[in-house]
């Protein structure tokens, strides 16, 4: 424990911040939202964009930064370097954006690839990494699946609840609870090589 | 993803504790000894490392419309002209009968809602994997951000024994006991912490210890601790209770 404490109290907090963000702490992350995303409409705004265009751009950049930070591919000194790193990437895509042929006549979200220096680190396909164009497929995959399939993948993997917690809200036993979650990533997995 | 290889129960949950740090030593040798040398089950890892990002990642895709919702979410009364003196003066009658009512209505638990409100767990240190010598007590961390308090609470009661007055332990026992809705229980270890004279942690047990006073709707102790505590909240929260 003794090294927990004479670590600078800033840097707990950072830490505490940054940690929140990797399991999905919704506080954390609509704060961070909350924060950052007005900063980023008036540049867009100021840019010849519309407010629509600004939330599209804003949220491809948060989703962005938070792959990122989840893969620690970006790892963060402290919360103002975290709100320096969604603004850069915003503002990337927006100049990305400005400067494409689609400018003017498609819709803004299939034009917003992401930046050259991020793309080279998004798609480093070695086999530890994570593809992205199957991490697309699964994302697509998991939209097409059923309510309680959802629901019951998003308890347990993105809101991180423990096993018993979600078997006691299912009033299942633990097993068949188990058992549900392992057919519905099977199910998800289908989905997704079919998209191939 | 590869059609050809199955991925069974057993070899998902296996690698999921292996990936979110639950599995015990022995499996964690496996698993990186099959990740060297097993070309098949080293592609199921990424398989399912690719599942489960793409679930947190559309997850988030999702919420956040709502996020956006709550930001552009500001009350426009000005934008609604009551159009004749008349009807705003029976408006404000409305109201008052309406506001008065609630009040009434609301006021017996008045501090369970500001509690929820101001309520949210510490998001916990760090848990690293190697090297780590307080391994026990990272261990109950994991459940700790598991939502699992009780297994934490108890790992942490252990640890404890031999520690009693470690700050870092009586804080996050007392914050857990809190998040696990024994507020009564929370007050004696938070209070350690706030009587320890050099604590990083004082300032937020102070926060926490005003939380679990409020829970136990003594709100004069509340208020009195929320005065010694610089967290963001925590002068909102002074203020809703002085309002």
């Amino acid at each position: 424990m003794q090294a927990v404490k004479i670590k600078p109290k800033q840097n707990i907090k950072s830490n505490q911040f940054i940690e929140a963000i990797k399991v999905n702490d919704i506080v954390a992350l609509k704060h961070l939202y909350k924060i950052n995303y007005p900063k980023v409409e008036v540049l867009v705004l100021k840019n010849n964009g519309t407010k629509e265009h600004a939330k599209d751009i804003f949220q491809d950049a948060f989703l962005a930064l938070w792959k990122n930070v989840k893969q620690d591919k970006f790892v963060p000194q402290n919360e103002s370097s975290i709100n320096g790193y969604l603004y850069t990437i915003a503002k990337h895509k927006w100049m990305d954006y400005l400067r494409s042929k689609d400018y003017k006549k498609t819709v803004v979200s299939s034009a917003l690839t992401d930046t050259a220096a991020l793309d080279d680190d998004l798609n480093k396909t070695t086999d530890d990494n994570i593809n992205d164009e199957r991490l697309q497929n699964v994302m697509h995959a998991f939209k097409g699946l059923g309510a309680p399939c959802k629901d019951l993948l998003m308890k347990f993997y993105f809101e991180k609840k423990s096993m018993k917690d979600i078997a006691e809200e299912l009033q299942l036993d633990a097993a068949s609870t188990r058992n549900k979650k392992y057919r519905c990533m099977q199910k998800l997995r289908e989905l997704a090589l079919n998209l191939k | 993803m590869n059609r050809n290889t199955k991925i069974t129960q057993e070899l998902l949950e296996f690698v999921e504790r292996c990936l979110n740090k639950t599995a015990s030593n022995e499996e964690l040798k496996k698993f990186e000894h099959k990740l060297k040398n097993d070309q098949e089950f080293k592609a199921q890892v990424a398989d399912i490392k690719t599942l489960l990002f793409g679930i947190e990642s559309q997850v988030l895709k999702e919420k956040l419309d709502d996020f956006h919702e709550e930001l552009v979410d500001v009350p426009s009364s000005k934008t609604v002209p009551v159009k004749s003196i008349y009807f705003r003066k029976i408006a404000v009658a409305a109201i008052l009968i309406i506001a008065l009512g609630s009040f009434w209505f609301l006021s017996q638990n008045t501090n369970d809602k500001l509690y929820a409100k101001y309520f949210i767990p510490d998001p916990g240190l760090a848990t690293t994997m190697s090297e780590n010598t307080n391994f026990e007590f990272y261990d109950a961390m994991v459940n700790y951000k598991q939502k699992d308090y009780k297994t934490a609470i108890n790992k942490w009661n252990e640890l404890l024994k031999t520690k009693p007055e470690n700050d870092t332990l009586n804080y996050f026992i007392g914050v857990a006991h809190l998040a696990d809705k024994s507020e009564n229980q929370s007050i004696q270890f938070l209070e350690k912490v706030t009587s320890t004279t050099k604590s990083v942690f004082k300032n937020e047990a102070y926060y926490y210890l005003a939380l679990a006073y409020l829970k136990a709707d003594n709100v004069e102790l509340a208020k009195k601790n929320l005065t010694f505590s610089s967290v963001d909240n925590s002068k909102a929260l002074l203020y809703e209770l002085n309002d």
